[in-house]
């Protein structure tokens, strides 16, 4: 990693933080602003897409469809970003499939650790289990108690994660040792 | 490629070069050792990790897609799989760095990289050998796809036909490509699992010959279809043709890592030593079969007068957990990691060096000293050097 990417993983860390931080506080708000995060990271996706189109895939077989698609995202973002208030419940669906499908993979690799007779398989048992179990409580908690706040939770913790990745990143060595 | 090339196909070429049966075993079993050393494997072991070579389908699905996780991807599937053309390509069209470095990256053979490869293994181990000819073995199954997560070098469309030879001479028919890892490949009809389509540039779907399935590593498979790269020029891949120069230029190669040819040129094949069994080596390579085992085993033991056994994988695992502290670089498995952390970084740096991050970092020990990963530090100690930093 360059020292610029080091820098840009840790403030990314950070804001991360802050984010979960400022959902903490006030978790009542909490699933219009984590509405208007994706609302506005699909804003960015159309973008993106149309960028990867313009410097990437139009050297690409049937390369064009990224054209079209980076058009449509943007067109159903904005049409979202208008939306946020009414949101929620794709929000839960979107959240909810996160969870099991991290907790799916997790489990998954701990089997397969463990049938490799690696000894680092039960951590990722666990914590497989537990997002499953997540995922199954949310649904309950959200769908029939229409309670978001514990969704609020669960995605903050996503977030700490995330940040505690881009704080590990930062400070990683990565550089592979030349030695003629 | 499958076992049954880059094990026994390998010994065979090995014998015929002039090791032994017991150095051909190693060199063989070394060769599929590339694919089986993976970092579960590596953590059981408490190896060195940065020793990985490959990585199992559920490892891949783990591995992060940040921009370290996708320059370790890099640096495994490049070094070992996919090993590149050239690394400084010019597709002949105005477009981004970005796009330039991963058309870099397109895997080929007979490279400045390959005598590279080659080269870094002679006077070393015959762990170091037969990695190196699973290297090489690789660039010809595995050309025209890159070893990184890539939607604009590595995707294939529904323009995919397998040449099928019949009495009627050759036909072709499309090929039916499923997506359930479970289900075995049928080539009586065509029938192969592939990734699943994923418009994701860094998807892990997208790296290497997933997009193909298993095609490139089956002998027998002769296909045509439109890489996303090519401008809609269509590729003919003959593996039978390409599989027969890269059994003929691995007994090139090993002729000099075992010192019998003083340099090692790329774009030379010993057809030669093949000649008295050529028609038995195009038999194997034509017969429509996805796993060609027995017969390549048959050709080894006439020709070495043994009978290559499996590899047994747990006994070189005890071996190595068994053996001392400062003995475990002496045992199978230990020169094995020192081979592979050797390829690695020398693959890295040459792709480093052409201006292309995809790898991520190198750093020249000469110049910079030791900074970096500290598993490396094993070839420093190698190397004699390790005691005074």
């Amino acid at each position: 990693m360059s020292k610029f990417q080091r820098v840009r993983s840790f403030l990314a860390g950070l804001g991360l933080i802050l984010l979960a931080l400022i959902l903490l506080i006030s978790p009542e708000s909490g699933i219009i602003i984590v509405a208007a995060i994706i609302s506005f990271s699909m804003l960015f996706y159309g973008f993106r897409t149309l960028w990867f189109y313009a410097t990437m895939a139009r050297h690409m077989v049937g390369g064009k469809s990224f054209l079209y698609q980076g058009i449509i995202v943007l067109d159903i973002a904005l049409f979202t970003i208008g939306l946020i208030q009414m949101s929620k419940f794709l929000i839960m669906i979107y959240l909810m499939g996160v969870y099991a499908f991290s907790g799916a993979i997790d489990i998954l690799r701990a089997l397969e650790a463990k049938k490799n007779g690696s000894p680092s398989w039960n951590m990722k048992l666990i914590s497989g289990c537990i997002r499953v179990a997540a995922t199954i409580a949310l649904f309950i908690i959200g769908i029939f108690f229409r309670e978001s706040s514990v969704l609020i939770y669960g995605y903050c913790i996503n977030l700490g994660y995330a940040a505690v990745m881009r704080f590990i990143n930062a400070f990683r060595r990565t550089a592979i040792v030349y030695i003629q | 490629m499958n076992k049954d090339f880059h094990c026994y196909a390998t010994y065979c070429a090995a014998i015929l070069a002039g090791f032994s049966h017991e150095e051909s075993a190693a060199i063989g079993y070394s060769s599929q050792m590339v694919d089986l050393c993976t970092r579960t494997m590596l953590t059981k072991l408490h190896g060195p990790l940065s020793a990985a070579t490959t990585q199992l389908q559920l490892e891949l699905m783990d591995a992060r897609t940040d921009i370290i996780g996708l320059q370790d991807i890099t640096r495994i599937w490049a070094s070992f799989h996919f090993l590149p053309g050239d690394l400084y390509a010019d597709p002949g069209k105005k477009c981004s760095k970005k796009y330039l470095n991963k058309y870099r990256l397109i895997c080929n053979p007979n490279s400045d990289l390959l005598e590279k490869t080659v080269r870094l293994a002679k006077d070393k181990s015959l762990q170091a050998a037969g990695l190196a000819m699973h290297v090489l073995a690789d660039t010809w199954a595995h050309r025209y796809f890159a070893g990184t997560p890539s939607l604009v070098i590595n995707n294939t469309n529904y323009h995919f036909y397998e040449f099928i030879q019949g009495e009627n001479g050759e036909t072709t028919r499309k090929v039916n490509f499923r997506h359930s890892p479970s289900a075995p490949d049928e080539p009586e009809i065509s029938a192969y699992t592939n990734t699943v389509s994923y418009n994701k540039e860094k998807s892990i779907m997208n790296l290497g010959h997933g997009r193909a399935g298993h095609l490139p590593d089956y002998c027998f498979a002769k296909y045509k279809y439109l890489p996303a790269w090519a401008e809609y020029e269509e590729i003919v891949k003959d593996n039978p043709k390409d599989y027969f120069n890269a059994f003929c230029q691995m007994i090139y190669a090993l002729k000099f890592l075992h010192g019998d040819i003083s340099s090692f040129e790329h774009s030379h094949y010993d057809t030669e030593a093949v000649k008295p069994y050529e028609d038995d080596i195009r038999r194997i390579l034509n017969t429509t079969q996805l796993d060609s085992t027995a017969d390549w085993r048959e050709l080894g033991k006439r020709l070495s007068g043994y009978e290559l056994n499996e590899i047994d994988v747990a006994k070189l695992e005890k071996e190595y957990t068994d053996a001392e502290e400062d003995k475990k670089d002496d045992t199978f498995l230990g020169r094995f990691f020192i081979a592979a952390m050797n390829q690695k970084s020398m693959v890295t740096n040459q792709i480093y060096k052409s201006g292309n991050k995809l790898a991520g970092y190198s750093i020249d020990f000469k110049t910079k000293g030791f900074k970096g990963i500290r598993d490396f530090r094993k070839l420093l100690d190698k190397k004699g050097g390790g005691k005074n930093e």
